[in-house]
């Protein structure tokens, strides 16, 4: 491998981890509010992706502007969908149940956008979608730029809000102890149906990066399933730094992988990195098994 | 003397309304669950001489494998509470070893199908020693993750599998016509079946499934008492990565064609999962009873709706009501629906302490009446 190539490969890999982060810290905040393994995180992503394509089909303009709509619009489901359907579960099964319960609400999905929108893949085309920049030496497409960058605010903002804001606090409150942060007034249960709200609202944000670069179809989301699920294990259930790391970590390893062995060998370096983390540190490799700290 | 705390030993008169209906080989529950279960069999057993066409006969050989995964599921999701949703991993490994075995090795069938089973088992060891270190959530992320990696290497892999072009198996039986080609199947998945389920009923009332059953109430508490857990865990997850994968060879020598998407699919996996939950897990017959209901009517959506993709979304809404508003399963709301119509038991509280003392003296004296009456007549000169 050349030097330039492997420089180009380890920029295409942070652009990668930086987007597998936001979705992956969507999944930590519904395991650490709710205990939840939310397999329809994906599905939802692909939702958006399609939204983000059907906006851009119909109206002409930037995808990126559908975020105006879908954003709002996944909060809300998040808060309804966590208040209507997992509070219905009982507590003592909670965990196991929510992922059956989740995973239906993926299946529901893929059902759908196949019946409305059917099997055929889709891409967006867009004025930018072939240019390139001049990086060091390296060629990066804008797309994966601006994705990238859509990550980044998103998740800046994510760590404000969790930092700084009085609600932010609350939710910290819930994730760490939920019955002392009930015994301090905070409502706990509403608290954490918006923290699903946000984990969905990161969705939408996510699923429109991923529409400006790849093709979508509806059972697209099995993909990102378990490279997700992957990187929320190795970096500690429930942890956002530690989730963040790994997905930085995996994503420039799969990148770096991807020169050498192609696309779908390089995707068993998800798995491969899961099963260690499960057979050396159960916790995870980042942060522990429900990090304190964010 | 007898006491008004002394409940046990007032064995409960056959005349007296209160008791409820006699315990005893014999009893009601006993010959009415009997002539159920006869009636279940001889259905099954009839099912291809009944069936109208092909069609029904292909989608009854569908069906009873159904039943052959969702009952292996539940030697590890029924008796431990570990619920796996990546059973399918074990299914298309079965599938795959049989087809390579007898395709490419050429095998006679049958040994091939065993040893495929066997295969799986051993190939199973690490895994199931990783993926038992994780409890509850990541133990579904690890059974999801492990169909995923194979799905993957399965379709890359295609100097061995076929990738995406498929594995074509050779049939066992190369002389039978169509039907009496699935007909010869409907009878090898139906005895699997029932080898299935007397294993399963031979472990609920083994000290290895009482210790599976502590696991599955509390499994801390369980390895407090002496359980050995990780091992327990490990034979049960073994015993059904075994049949599972014997499902998936017997599948793989029915169908003929293997695909790594259908294959390896988490689809089939959640099938599981939900015939299992539905019928309910706690019961030998309970995924039975669920791959019949959930497989007739997966059938029937993929008939109805086969062209769109609504019969994920039938699929789903169904699990979603399971998960949501039965997680028991089918049998035990069944039970508590026929419980309230049915006779009233009553509990001990319904009685007062002198009724009950009235009633465990007469019970005494009845007895002991009994044991003088034979004593005497022999006494006698």
């Amino acid at each position: 491998m050349s030097g330039s190539l492997l420089f180009q490969s380890l920029v295409l890999g942070v652009l990668l981890g930086g987007l597998y982060a936001l979705l992956a810290a969507g999944l930590t905040l519904y395991f650490g509010v709710m205990r939840v393994v939310m397999i329809a995180h994906s599905a939802f992503l692909i939702l958006a992706a399609y939204l983000a394509w059907y906006f851009n089909k119909e109206t002409g303009l930037d995808p990126l502007l559908s975020l105006v709509v879908t954003v709002p619009l996944f909060f809300a489901a998040g808060v309804v969908m966590q208040r209507l359907l997992i509070t219905r579960l009982r507590p003592a099964t909670l965990t196991m149940m929510s992922v059956l319960l989740t995973f239906a609400i993926a299946l529901f999905i893929e059902g759908m956008l196949g019946f409305v929108f059917t099997g055929t893949q889709r891409r967006i085309n867009l004025s930018y979608s072939g240019s390139d920049i001049e990086f060091f030496g390296a060629q990066i497409a804008v797309v994966k730029l601006v994705a990238f960058g859509l990550a980044a605010v998103s998740l800046a903002l994510l760590y404000v809000l969790l930092k700084k804001s009085r609600f932010g606090q609350a939710l910290r409150a819930t994730i760490q102890h939920p019955q002392a942060a009930q015994l301090v007034g905070v409502r706990t249960d509403r608290v954490a149906g918006l923290g699903f709200g946000i984990g969905l609202a990161t969705a939408a944000v996510g699923g429109t990066a991923l529409s400006l670069d790849a093709t979508i179809y509806p059972s697209l989301h099995w993909h990102w399933v378990g490279p997700l699920m992957a990187i929320i294990v190795v970096g500690g259930l429930g942890s956002i730094p530690g989730t963040a790391i790994a997905a930085m970590v995996l994503g420039i390893g799969q990148s770096l992988l991807q020169v050498e062995l192609g696309t779908t060998w390089a995707q068993t370096l998800f798995y491969i990195a899961l099963f260690v983390t499960l057979m050396v540190r159960p916790q995870g490799f980042f942060g522990g098994r429900l990090a304190q700290r964010f | 003397m007898p006491s008004a705390s002394d409940t046990r030993r007032a064995p409960a008169p056959a005349q007296d309304a209160a008791a409820g209906p006699p315990r005893g080989p014999l009893s009601t529950g006993n010959v009415v669950r009997g002539a159920a279960f006869l009636v279940a069999a001889a259905l099954i057993l009839l099912f291809p001489a009944l069936a109208p066409n092909p069609f029904i006969l292909f989608s009854g050989v569908i069906v009873a494998s159904y039943a052959c995964t969702a009952t292996a599921w539940n030697f590890m999701g029924g008796f431990t509470g570990y619920i796996s949703l990546g059973h399918a991993a074990f299914f298309g490994l079965g599938a795959y070893a049989t087809g390579l075995l007898t395709g490419d090795l050429d095998w006679p069938p049958f040994v091939a199908w065993f040893v495929a089973g066997l295969i799986v088992v051993v190939l199973c060891v690490p895994v199931g020693i990783a993926a038992l270190r994780v409890r509850g959530a990541s133990f579904v992320i690890v059974s999801i993750a492990f169909v995923l990696i194979l799905l993957l290497v399965a379709q890359a892999w295609a100097d061995l599998t076929g990738g995406s072009n498929g594995l074509v198996v050779p049939r066992p039986f190369p002389d039978l016509s169509r039907p009496e080609h699935h007909r010869a199947f409907y009878f090898l998945f139906v005895a699997l079946l029932a080898v299935m389920l007397l294993v399963w009923w031979a472990i609920d009332r083994s000290r290895f499934g009482a210790g599976l059953k502590a696991i599955r109430e509390d499994e801390d508490k369980a390895q407090a008492l002496g359980v050995p857990t990780r091992d327990y865990k490990l034979v049960a997850y073994l015993v059904s990565a075994f049949f599972t994968a014997l499902a998936g060879g017997m599948y793989a020598l029915w169908f003929g064609d293997l695909d790594p998407i259908f294959q390896f699919s988490i689809l089939l996996g959640s099938y599981m999962v939900l015939m299992a939950l539905l019928g309910g897990v706690r019961h030998l017959f309970g995924p039975l009873l669920g791959a019949v209901i959930v497989g007739s009517a997966l059938e029937f959506f993929k008939l109805e709706f086969g062209d769109t993709q609504l019969h994920l979304v039938a699929a789903a809404v169904l699990l979603g009501i399971v998960v949501l508003f039965m997680p028991d399963g089918i049998i035990p709301a069944a039970r508590d629906l026929a419980r309230r119509f049915g006779p009233q038991g009553t509990s001990i509280r319904e009685m007062t302490a002198a009724e009950l003392l009235e009633r465990n003296r007469a019970a005494a004296a009845r007895t002991q009446a009994d044991a003088d009456a034979p004593q005497s007549k022999e006494d006698r000169p």
